[in-house]
């Protein structure tokens, strides 16, 4: 595995290229104590530079949007606007999020140490948290992307206690018209 | 010595299940929601997951069936106080004999606490 390289940088200038993007995703939840998964489906939608729609819609419907300081999370009960300059923990979640999806978490040396290994298809960045209120959340986040589109492909979510969250991202639009609608609060 | 093994693993198979739920807890200040899934095994310890619809774990834990316990195994830093884990472990032991073999809604309301659980089951698509 070696250090953070030229790869950061090709990924940074793929990443700023990408203003608009939308793909199916699987997310898979390895429960380690149970020794059982669970699957859940959505759609993502991204818009440069900070408007992302992530919606659940099997086997339970939920939706996360982030527009600007503002987020909003919507369950089958309940719907709750967030202003995330006031709630740490959704900045970090929001922050995380966005970051993942479009992989320009890597140059970021203060919150996270970062190495990168290479396959022939891959290249697979793994981040260990610095800070205590991430790294009480994951022990490490993997990405994977895809070394011929300088993509996200999937990413992994480590906790401390050895459960994982996998998330695939699928059927992958970039640069296409995203509605408006998509990211509205209300 | 194999119709012996077969026969375990038929009892096994047999005994064992899981079971998926949307979670959604409410008190006076706050609500959250997530998925909740157990696991019983021969043994018939139920096994119990909480976490966010991102994956995220909240608690695990284990319930033993004959003597009514719940130990928590692991609980998520914000809720990882004494008197938040003594209040978990009260109201568990309430739920989760509400929940096996639910095939509909179960409400749970902690009146001192004013703390309402609500778990709905999930669709079987959830497991591949």
């Amino acid at each position: 595995m070696s250090t953070v390289s030229a790869q950061t940088d090709e990924i940074a200038r793929a990443a700023a290229a990408v203003k608009t993007m939308e793909c199916d995703f699987v997310q898979t939840k390895q429960l380690k104590l149970l020794n059982d998964k669970l699957v859940s489906k959505g759609r993502m939608y991204y818009r440069q530079s900070d408007k992302l729609r992530w919606e659940y819609r099997s086997p339970y419907t939920y939706t996360f949007i982030l527009n600007g300081q503002k987020v909003l999370l919507k369950n089958a009960r309940k719907t709750d606007v967030i202003d995330t300059s006031q709630n740490k923990i959704f900045r970090e979640i929001a922050r995380m999020m966005m970051s993942s999806v479009v992989g320009d978490c890597l140059g970021n040396d203060k919150d996270f140490k970062t190495a990168i290994a290479t396959t022939p298809t891959e290249w697979v960045a793994t981040l260990e948290p610095k800070r205590k209120d991430m790294r009480q959340m994951f022990r490490q986040i993997i990405l994977h992307f895809n070394r011929t589109k300088k993509m996200v492909s999937s990413v992994e979510l480590i906790e401390p206690k050895g459960d994982k969250t996998v998330i695939e991202l699928q059927n992958v639009k970039t640069n296409a018209p995203v509605a408006d609608t998509l990211f509205a609060l209300d | 010595m194999r119709r012996l093994l077969i026969l375990s693993l038929l009892w096994i198979s047999l005994t064992a299940w899981g079971q998926r739920y949307s979670a959604f807890i409410e008190t006076s200040r706050a609500s959250i929601s997530g998925i909740c899934v157990l696991v019983s095994d021969s043994t018939s310890t139920i096994r119990g997951s909480l976490f966010n619809e991102f994956g995220i774990t909240a608690l695990d834990f284990t319930y033993v069936p004959a003597r009514e316990k719940v130990r928590l195994h692991s609980v998520m830093p914000a809720l990882d106080h004494w008197y938040i884990r003594r209040v978990l472990r009260r109201d568990l032991r309430q739920i989760v004999p509400l929940l096996t073999g639910a095939d509909k809604s179960v409400t749970h309301t902690n009146e001192r606490y004013h703390i309402t659980y609500t778990f709905t089951p999930l669709p079987d698509d959830s497991e591949e």
